[in-house]
């Protein structure tokens, strides 16, 4: 970034380091939170924010790497992480239900 | 031409920063809330504000080119994304919460009009200093907090549970 102006190029670096490390700093906070989150619910938003601290990551390596081909890659990793925490969801809630389910029926053998 | 290019960066700067920092009062709240449900809140806050920023200011560093327009879908995606996520993260939530009770109450759809006019009154009556008292009362948002809400003075914790048994 910002060739052919003296100074510039090196400022934009400095920027995009700075940032990079802020980041992964926060990530790793994020990373601690879904470890400890006592629910899933908790450890899902985790992720969920894990995932918009990496997208932010990978726009700021397209412009520091200028390699345009990242900006694809962020905008899949976007609908991936949506995903994700679509299934993890529906799938846990499932499972939940499910047992839920099985206990009832359980309890009323058991009460016959 | 310099200027311009110097200028560019500069706002830029200005705007990564400002989703940085949107960035650091998300995790500040994920930490300090109590319970999913309010954590939430501070979550969502920076899937939509943070990224934004954050993206406009990398977009206006970029300029105007095919790449630009991809970061900016990449806001418009998550400007969709982030509440269906949330809000199925809040049903599960919801779903599968052993001891409800412990961390929100549920009011029922029927008697809400009079419970908000209940809340009115009370809040009308105590006027602003006590406002916050009540409501977080009446919200009980968490054990921890509930313990350290201060109970007003005239009582008016008992007269809420007494209207409400």
């Amino acid at each position: 970034m910002g060739e052919g102006v003296p100074g510039l190029s090196q400022a934009y670096t400095w920027l995009f380091t700075a940032a990079l490390i802020f980041l992964a700093v926060l990530l790793i906070l994020c990373l601690i939170r879904a470890i400890i989150g006592p629910r899933v619910a908790d450890r899902l938003v985790a992720v969920n924010m894990m995932g918009t601290i990496v997208m932010v990551i990978i726009a700021i390596l397209t412009l520091m790497l200028q390699e345009g081909y990242l900006a694809d890659i962020c905008l899949i990793y976007a609908m991936i992480s949506f995903l994700a925490v679509i299934v993890l969801t529906k799938v846990y809630m499932g499972v939940f239900l499910e047992r839920k389910n099985q206990e009832g029926e359980d309890e009323k053998h058991g009460g016959n | 031409m310099a200027v311009i290019e110097w200028l560019q960066f500069l706002i830029g700067a200005v705007f990564l920063i400002l989703g940085l920092g949107i960035f650091t009062v998300e995790m500040i709240g994920v930490y300090r809330f109590h319970y999913v449900l309010n954590r939430m809140h501070a979550a969502a806050m920076g899937d939509t504000l943070g990224i934004g920023f954050c993206l406009v200011g990398l977009i206006i560093m970029n300029g105007a080119n095919l790449t630009s327009l991809k970061l900016f879908l990449v806001v418009c995606f998550l400007w969709f994304s982030s509440p269906t996520s949330s809000h199925l993260i809040a049903r599960l939530e919801v779903t599968t919460d052993p001891e409800p009770e412990k961390h929100y109450r549920k009011v029922p759809l029927d008697t809400l009009e009079e419970e908000l006019s209940k809340r009115e009154e009370v809040s009308g009556a105590e006027k602003s200093d006590e406002l916050y008292g009540t409501e977080a009362e009446c919200v009980r948002m968490d054990g921890a907090v509930t313990d350290d809400v201060k109970t007003p003075a005239n009582g008016t914790r008992t007269d809420i549970q007494g209207a409400e048994a």
